[in-house]
């Protein structure tokens, strides 16, 4: 606790400290405790600073910094494609734009979340988390936050760009807003849901290695493998069930999911459109990858000490 | 009330076991630990690292039970590690980030205010000899500083019992001797309960006045320290004059009695023993220099212990 200088012990007038005088000695701590909850959110806050390179040497900001660039700049063509040729560029939409962004978040996912996890491991940290009053679980969910708001911000903030940008290049800015509203839901969906299903499938595999090199080639590698390989087993099997191996490929789940919550029919050209699935299986393949993700996770992390 | 004030026993162990595989690390432990400044001692591989991974609910047990400050470490473990801090034998610490940042955020997963973590970082790392160095990225610390750093994020949301795993491993003498003489102020100065773990016993010695010894899993002995090295001393009687004719004259008084270069050494078994001799010396007319309990450190304490367990497995040996 600080002691203010009593300027007045002398008798004279009261003025204002100038100074104070610190104690620096330890005392015991008997201020507020605000338990799980605020130490999650430290810990998120934490994750998202160190994903962003925040507190870090230079080199650690670049990657970041480009990604954002990269995710900002589709919209930024659509937009200004959409000023000058208006109505004729009807094609560039909300499909197109997370068409362009779900790929820049793979990339993002594979860099962020092994800063997120393999740093932890490596640097033997987890015991001071563990040992503290915070679970296991807790530590994953606020990973799991983390990085979903992060991509949240790549998924979510060129979308609504692209929302005001089709706002004021509208002939009529009010009537295109209200007539819209409900693009900004599909927005915050599409987007969380994305988010969530990049992040979870970066982390389970940050899980398993300390090292961050490792974890994002692996990613990058396993995306485009599995999605190479459900497109070769689509084109060669023609059984009725062959158009869920569509399920496999990152893309044509991002495209599934954008084109089911926006009503935007997809192409006929990709798998996803060939595969013409219902909307709910792309959204149940969401919810259940995030959902094993976290579980394969969470019997990784106990058996960390 | 918490289960802190309510429990008797600071830390209590009931047949806690724990293997790797085949490879048993803690063989059945009961031990029952008071609060005091506790010594966890053993060889490398004896356990001790093992327990305090139980202890703080890192591992689980194979089977039995313990608690921690009151608090079952298998059905509230959370509610425990609010009450501690704890240091581990590893680096443990994030290489890019500064000290002050790292402390303040382990203060704020222990659930205190951000501003307050802050603060409380800063006043902990100073307390634990790292001030200005605190706005260093960590990678650029020596061994010792780590080490600092460590004690200071154990400490920082002020636990009542904080777990010491090798604090001086890794460090230059004098390095240690700062290391140990910080942990002596965090108990005595500061009141919180350490349990310091060590395969070195000067360590302990110097530090804790309670002593937990493990020997392969197994509790070897436990106990006061002064109980320990002085319990079973013998008198050390220092004379000018005949040493070998109050030797005798000892033993023809039925005292085990024996020559210890210009020392007489003499079994002690109550008080009277001191008397005897001071009525020899008055009877001989030989001037009494000296008389004291023959204090034992830990080490002989350590080394009979050895001996013992190496006899005990011979006669096994041979048992079989």
């Amino acid at each position: 606790m600080s002691t203010p200088i009593d300027q007045n012990l002398a008798g004279g007038p009261l003025r204002q400290p100038e100074a104070e005088i610190y104690d620096r000695g330890y005392r015991h701590y008997d201020g507020p405790r605000e338990g799980r909850r605020h130490a999650i959110q430290a810990l998120i806050i934490y994750s998202i600073k160190r994903g962003l390179g925040i507190k870090k040497r230079w080199t650690a900001k670049i990657i970041p910094i480009l990604i954002y660039a990269f995710a900002f700049f589709p919209v930024l063509i659509i937009i200004g494609i959409r000023a000058f040729v208006g109505e004729a560029a009807g094609g560039l939409n909300y499909l197109t734009l997370y068409r362009a962004i779900s790929v820049i978040m793979i990339v993002f996912a594979a860099a962020t979340a092994p800063e997120m996890l393999c740093d932890d491991r490596r640097q033997q940290v987890l015991p001071l988390y563990f040992s503290r009053a915070i679970s296991r679980a807790d530590y994953l969910l606020a990973k799991i936050g983390g990085l979903g708001i992060l991509m949240g911000t790549v998924a979510l903030l060129p979308a609504f760009i692209l929302f005001l940008g089709s706002t004021f290049l509208a002939k009529s800015p009010v009537t295109y807003f209200f007539d819209h509203i409900a693009d900004l839901v599909r927005i915050v969906a599409a987007g969380t849901l994305l988010a969530f299903l990049f992040a979870s499938i970066g982390l389970l595999i940050a899980g398993f290695t300390e090292r961050k090199s490792i974890a994002a080639a692996v990613y990058i590698g396993a995306v485009l493998l599995v999605a190479g390989f459900a497109g070769a087993l689509f084109n060669a099997i023609n059984a009725g069930w062959h158009r869920y191996f569509v399920l496999a490929d990152l893309n044509s789940v991002s495209d599934g999911i954008t084109s089911w919550i926006f009503g935007i029919p997809l192409d006929q050209d990709g798998i996803a459109g060939k595969a013409n699935l219902n909307g709910a299986w792309y959204l149940l393949t969401v919810a259940i990858v995030v959902v094993a993700c976290a579980a394969v996770m969470y019997r990784q992390y106990l058996r960390e000490e | 009330m918490t289960a802190t004030s309510l429990s008797k026993w600071m830390v209590e162990t009931t047949n806690l076991r724990k293997s790797y595989g085949k490879v048993v690390a803690l063989e059945g432990l009961s031990v029952q630990i008071p609060r005091a400044a506790v010594g966890l001692l053993g060889a490398n591989g004896a356990g001790k690292s093992t327990l305090i991974k139980l202890l703080l609910g890192l591992q689980a047990p194979v089977s039995g039970d313990a608690t921690v400050l009151g608090f079952n470490v298998r059905t509230d473990p959370l509610q425990m590690r609010e009450h501690v801090g704890y240091m581990p034998e590893s680096d443990s610490l994030p290489l890019d980030v500064t000290a002050a940042d790292f402390v303040g955020h382990m203060a704020e997963i222990s659930g205190l205010p951000a501003r307050a973590a802050r603060l409380r970082a800063a006043e902990t790392l100073y307390q634990c000899g790292v001030d200005e160095e605190r706005y260093r990225l960590m990678r650029e610390f020596s061994t010792g500083m780590k080490q600092r750093v460590k004690l200071a994020q154990a400490i920082v949301h002020d636990p009542d019992l904080v777990f010491l795993d090798e604090p001086t491993n890794g460090m230059d003498p004098a390095g240690r001797d700062d290391m140990l003489r910080l942990i002596s102020r965090i108990h005595n100065d500061l009141g919180i309960t350490v349990i310091l773990s060590s395969h070195l016993l000067e360590d302990v010695e110097l530090v804790c006045d309670y002593v937990v010894m493990l020997e392969n899993g197994r509790l070897a002995m436990t106990g006061p320290l002064t109980s320990l090295v002085q319990g079973e001393g013998d008198v050390v009687v220092q004379i000018d004059g005949d040493v070998d004719r109050f030797v005798q004259a000892l033993q023809v008084r039925g005292l085990d009695a024996r020559r210890r270069e210009r020392d007489v050494l003499l079994a002690y078994h109550d008080e009277s023993v001191f008397d005897v001799v001071r009525d020899l010396s008055i009877d001989l007319d030989i001037l009494l220099r000296g008389l004291r309990r023959d204090t034992r450190t830990l080490e002989d304490v350590y080394l009979q212990r050895m001996s013992e367990q190496t006899v005990d497995e011979a006669a096994n040996v041979n048992a079989d």
